[in-house]
């Protein structure tokens, strides 16, 4: 097993494998925009 | 010639229909159905709309729902048209949206200087809105942008920590950058946010050799991932702890971290992490020298490589079989595992792993 030089240790078992969080993207609802459309159009019926 | 009440009615039967359209692609992209999103959306998009904000929506839901997908290039394109969308509105919140998602789209694409850009207007915006929320956001996105940049410029071959100075540049600012976040997403008691920040700070540290601080910001993360019930996310701690420990020497530990990472990856029947797992124990038992152990995490590696088709995994895990076979003096078994890896690296066109199996 190739180690590496100074710590002896086998460089290659080192795991180069990590784990990243997801990006966050933005979201624009068209749930909300439909529900205060709604809305507005109820408040404009009174 | 229609009326004006037909007209008006027409243009409400067009706007109901489109709305309808985009609020079921919303709903099937919620529940994680991204393709049927996608035909949803693009339905929506051949009815039309005056409506820029449900146009908007629309062109942001189908940019965000082809990156799952990861059709980089065409999330790319409906988030640029959201852009110029907003843009022509004076939509700042919109826009301000629009450029963080293009950010993280051309960050993936490995178009970094041009990711920067669109997070420095996405961090302009939030602070001219008074934002909190869009500044945190724009800052995570900064440090990913700063994180990939690094580990593209210069990864494998190098030690954490020992990297070209270009690199070092890179990943501290990314550090920088998280941390400038977690400030404010602890100041809003936003503990999600904290958490992703947490892994990737914990990461940048990881590749900057700061290992004890990788070790806490992990830690944290882990915290945090239980609290949510969120297993993901607590596999993605354990397996980044194991990582930490295997550098400070800690293999008993790292053994320990990646045993819940795996018990967590065939809780989530995830058989690629699963993979990554027994390998990562195969290699940790090696460092401790218990090479029965070490074949038998390597053996259910190659198992599941085999399962998944997948051809590079297959010859790790034979050169790993071969080495831990050599250590126990099983020659044979140590010759059938260096000659089912020269054949894979042939195969897959590994010149270093076949040279290393002609060794």
């Amino acid at each position: 097993t190739p180690c590496d030089s100074q710590s002896g240790q086998p460089r290659n078992l080192r795991s180069e494998h990590f784990e990243m969080e997801p990006e966050t993207m933005e979201t624009k609802s068209l749930t909300e925009y439909f529900n205060k459309m709604h809305m507005d159009v109820m408040m404009g019926m009174r | 010639m229609p009326n004006d009440n037909q007209t008006v009615h027409v243009h409400y039967r067009m706007e109901a229909s489109c709305l309808d359209l985009a609020l079921e692609g919303e709903r099937m992209c919620k529940m994680g159905d991204y393709r049927g999103g996608v035909s949803f959306f693009e339905a929506a998009m051949q009815v039309g709309t005056e409506d820029l904000q449900v146009l908007s929506a629309i062109y942001s839901q189908l940019g965000n729902a082809y990156f799952h997908l990861q059709d980089y290039s065409k999330a790319l394109e409906f988030h640029h048209h959201d852009l110029t969308l907003t843009r022509t509105t004076g939509d700042r919140l919109g826009e301000a949206k629009a450029s963080g998602n293009l950010g993280n789209t051309l960050k993936v694409l490995g178009r970094f200087d041009e990711a920067v850009v669109c997070c420095q207007r996405h961090l302009d915006i939030a602070r001219e809105l008074d934002d909190m929320v869009g500044q945190a956001r724009a800052f995570y996105n900064f440090g990913n942008v700063f994180h990939a940049k690094g580990k593209s410029i210069c990864w494998s071959g190098a030690e954490p920590g020992d990297f070209p100075d270009e690199v070092m540049i890179a990943l501290k600012k990314a550090a920088e950058y998280y941390e400038a976040n977690l400030c404010i997403v602890k100041e809003l008691g936003d503990r999600a946010a904290q958490g992703r920040t947490y892994g990737n700070l914990g990461n940048t540290y990881y590749l900057l050799g700061n290992f004890r601080d990788a070790m806490a910001s992990h830690e944290q993360r882990l915290l945090i991932a239980k609290e949510f019930g969120d297993r993901s996310a607590e596999r993605r701690a354990y397996c980044n702890l194991g990582n930490a420990c295997i550098f400070l020497g800690d293999f008993e530990k790292a053994a320990e971290h990646y045993r819940k990472a795996l018990q967590l990856a065939r809780q989530l029947k995830d058989l690629a992490v699963e993979a990554q797992a027994c390998y990562s124990l195969g290699n940790t038992y090696t460092l401790l020298q218990d090479y029965e152990r070490a074949i038998d995490y390597h053996l259910k590696h190659l198992i599941i490589a085999q399962d998944l088709n997948d051809r590079i995994g297959e010859g790790r895990a034979c050169w790993s079989l071969g080495n831990a076979h050599t250590a126990l003096g099983n020659h044979d078994q140590a010759m059938h595992f260096a000659e089912k890896h020269l054949e894979l690296s042939k195969e897959t066109g590994d010149r270093t792993g076949e040279l290393t199996a002609r060794m």
